[in-house]
């Protein structure tokens, strides 16, 4: 392989994980305050279709950026309501939002499926990344810096800042969270702001940073993988950035086996289109052979919380 | 004035059947505000996607048609969702139903005789079993998430139905197209009322529903899934064990996600093709809520849901409305009926401040 080859191959595994990996910071972020949030796949959508109008109509991707979240954080507070204020069944509410975010971002984006709009350029003038190595570095749009910051932003919200400590301590005891006075349901609608914001985003990133137009259905259940993610990473932000390259790596794997020939090639273009999900479902077998990892789970993961019982 | 609310000592009948109809009404107005408000025909839409399929008497057998896949289904799913177990792979049980029921029909493809489309409807419920219990045996052994393992296992049978028509079952007289032959005539299912599309998956999905019914309120293996699913710990102390209902949940639902597959596809598909999933697995999960979980309500919850599916169509020539229409209607009736659900379990009570009666 040659040095060009390998430095493709590093940008677009790149490209591949950063929508999964805000995407995944997000629902962290959320499951830990106690609350399973199932609508990422729906909240992605509807970012994406958000992200690719704003970039259509006004060219601007900062704006696409900033409204796609806006459109997350939307979309999440109708599964905040539901399941916060009305205490309705967590898993159940997460299943329609995907299926009205899949739905609304069909209707919204009718007609618009083969217009083409541009990806949203390196962060870094070009002089910088120059050389392929330099390219490594300097090369990427301001999408994936976003989610190497957030990495390091959610793991010190959690562990270090006091914010993070009630917002842990009302995933993991609401019952006492609520005895010592803090808002148990103001807390979890922060956080779920949060991951509707974060999957608004991750949905920006498809026509903004992979492919530059609208297709329906186009995050093809990543945010599903996102889910899977949150557990393999047994809630902790840095095992999140490993497992999210693990994946992107395991769907790039396609793209070059497709395209160059070699012993690779001869398997059948459908068995690795399939290859993120089956590996999903390996990753969540090994990681509960594994003890701890079911044991780090929030205590009141996908429960309602009901003081007045 | 305020509002407070207060539990139930036990959830009102009433509005567990009440709820339903309201969401499904308030759907209407709803979205026929929601969508003027976004520039579309609101009342336009509400009109074709609501009321078209019922006044037009032709649109009835799509209704029949469209309605027994989603019945099956939801039967199966309620009775998985009622044992707390999660199930939304019922898409990919639903494909690997009809793909094992294409593997019988090409096996036997010239042949005839009357036990080929029997044996195609075994082949049907085992393949969606058998897939279940991919999530089951992961749930039982190891305790990993059935929601996420059967979701992913969906996609991967996808891909399937995608390798399997583009190669080895090919048509070989298909033009390139990818696709299976034609099922031979002992192989496709018969049509119940000459000269109509409706198949006799109609009256199977009906049978499956009052069986299902008839097992869940009168057997023991009805009581165990209700008790497991409302309340782990008093099941335990009763002897029920846990493991079992769950195998017994993924098995049924995904054995009746693929029965409806090997009826679609030996019935309105006749051969398999690219296009065979057609999220009857997911909009089932919808059909499932709307029907309480109930097997009987699953019959009213798939026949609303049809009736958005072939209204669906309906606006997209009549209104020029994209077919993206029609989930986002069923998302919204799934939404006020979670939010109703609220209502089945606590009632809501008028507190008068004091400040208001200082004042008067």
């Amino acid at each position: 392989m040659s040095p060009e080859l390998i430095i493709a191959i590093i940008v677009t595994v790149v490209g591949a994980s950063t929508p999964i990996l805000i995407a995944a910071l997000g629902e962290l972020v959320v499951e830990r305050s106690g609350v399973l949030n199932l609508g990422v796949e729906g909240m992605m959508l509807v970012g994406a279709i958000t992200a690719f109008l704003v970039v259509f109509l006004t060219g601007n991707h900062y704006l696409a950026i900033l409204l796609a979240a806006a459109a997350g954080v939307a979309a999440s507070m109708i599964f905040g309501f539901l399941t916060l204020s009305l205490s309705a069944n967590q898993t159940a509410t997460g299943l329609a939002l995907t299926i009205f975010g899949t739905g609304l971002s069909a209707l919204a984006g009718q007609g618009y499926s083969a217009r083409p709009v541009t990806l949203l350029g390196p962060l870094f003038p070009a002089e910088l990344a120059l050389h392929p190595i330099w390219r490594v570095l300097f090369g990427y749009s301001a999408l994936v810096y976003f989610s190497f910051a957030l990495v390091f932003a959610v793991w010190w919200f959690l562990k270090k800042s006091r914010a993070g400590l009630i917002l842990r301590a009302v995933g993991e005891n609401d019952l006492s969270a609520h005895s010592i006075g803090y808002s148990v349901i103001g807390v979890r609608y922060a956080a779920v702001a949060f991951g509707g914001a974060m999957a608004g985003i991750a949905g920006a990133c498809f026509p903004l940073l992979l492919t530059p137009q609208w297709a329906e259905r186009m995050t093809a259940g990543r945010g599903w993988i996102a889910v899977a993610l949150v557990v393999f990473a047994s809630w902790r932000p840095f095992r999140l950035l490993a497992g999210a390259y693990l994946f992107g790596l395991v769907m790039t794997m396609e793209l070059y086996a497709k395209a160059g020939g070699g012993p690779l090639s001869a398997i059948p273009a459908e068995l690795w289109a399939a290859m993120p999900y089956i590996a999903t479902v390996v990753v969540l077998v090994l990681i509960s052979i594994r003890r701890d990892a079911s044991n780090n789970a929030p205590a009141c993961l996908g429960k309602p919380f009901l003081p007045s019982n | 004035m305020q509002f407070r609310l207060e539990k139930r000592r036990e959830p009102s009948k009433a509005m567990l059947y009440a709820t339903p109809v309201v969401a499904v009404l308030l759907t209407m107005v709803v979205g026929a505000i929601i969508f003027s408000l976004i520039g579309f025909d609101g009342i336009g839409a509400v009109r074709e996607i609501f009321f078209t399929p019922l006044t037009n008497a032709y649109k009835w057998q799509d209704l029949g048609v469209k309605a027994a896949p989603l019945i099956i289904i939801g039967v199966g799913l309620s009775i998985a969702y009622r044992a707390n177990v999660w199930n939304i792979g019922a898409e990919g049980q639903y494909v690997m139903g009809g793909l094992a029921a294409t593997w019988i029909a090409l096996l036997t493809y010239g042949m005839s005789g009357w036990w080929i489309l029997p044996l195609m409807v075994v082949a049907g419920i085992a393949g969606g079993a058998l897939y279940a219990s991919i999530p089951a045996l992961l749930r039982t052994r190891l305790n990993v998430n059935e929601i996420l393992t059967s979701l992913m296992l969906t996609y991967v049978s996808v891909q399937l139905i995608y390798y399997l028509v583009r190669a080895p079952w090919k048509d070989p007289m298909g033009m390139g197209f990818p696709q299976t032959r034609r099922f031979s005539a002992d192989a496709l299912l018969p049509n119940i009322f000459p000269g109509t599309i409706v198949h006799a998956g109609v009256p199977i999905a009906i049978v499956v529903a009052l069986v299902a019914w008839f097992v869940m309120s009168r057997s023991v293996f009805g009581y165990q899934m209700k008790v497991v699913g409302a309340a782990p710990h008093a099941a335990r102390y009763g002897g029920f064990s846990e493991n079992k209902t769950i195998w017994l949940a993924l098995l049924v639902s995904g054995a009746l996600a693929g029965l409806a597959g090997a009826l679609e596809v030996s019935g309105p598909f006749q051969r398999m093709v690219p296009g065979f999933p057609t999220n009857y697995g997911f909009t089932a999960i919808i059909v499932a809520f709307l029907g309480r979980l109930n097997p009987l309500g699953v019959i009213f919850g798939g026949i609303v849901i049809a009736i958005t599916f072939v209204g669906g169509e309906v606006a997209q020539t009549s209104i020029g409305l994209s077919n993206a229409a029609t989930g986002v209607f069923q998302a919204m009736m799934l939404f006020f009926l979670l939010a109703g659900d609220i209502l089945v379990r606590y009632r809501i009570r008028r507190v008068v401040p004091q400040t208001a009666e200082a004042r008067s």
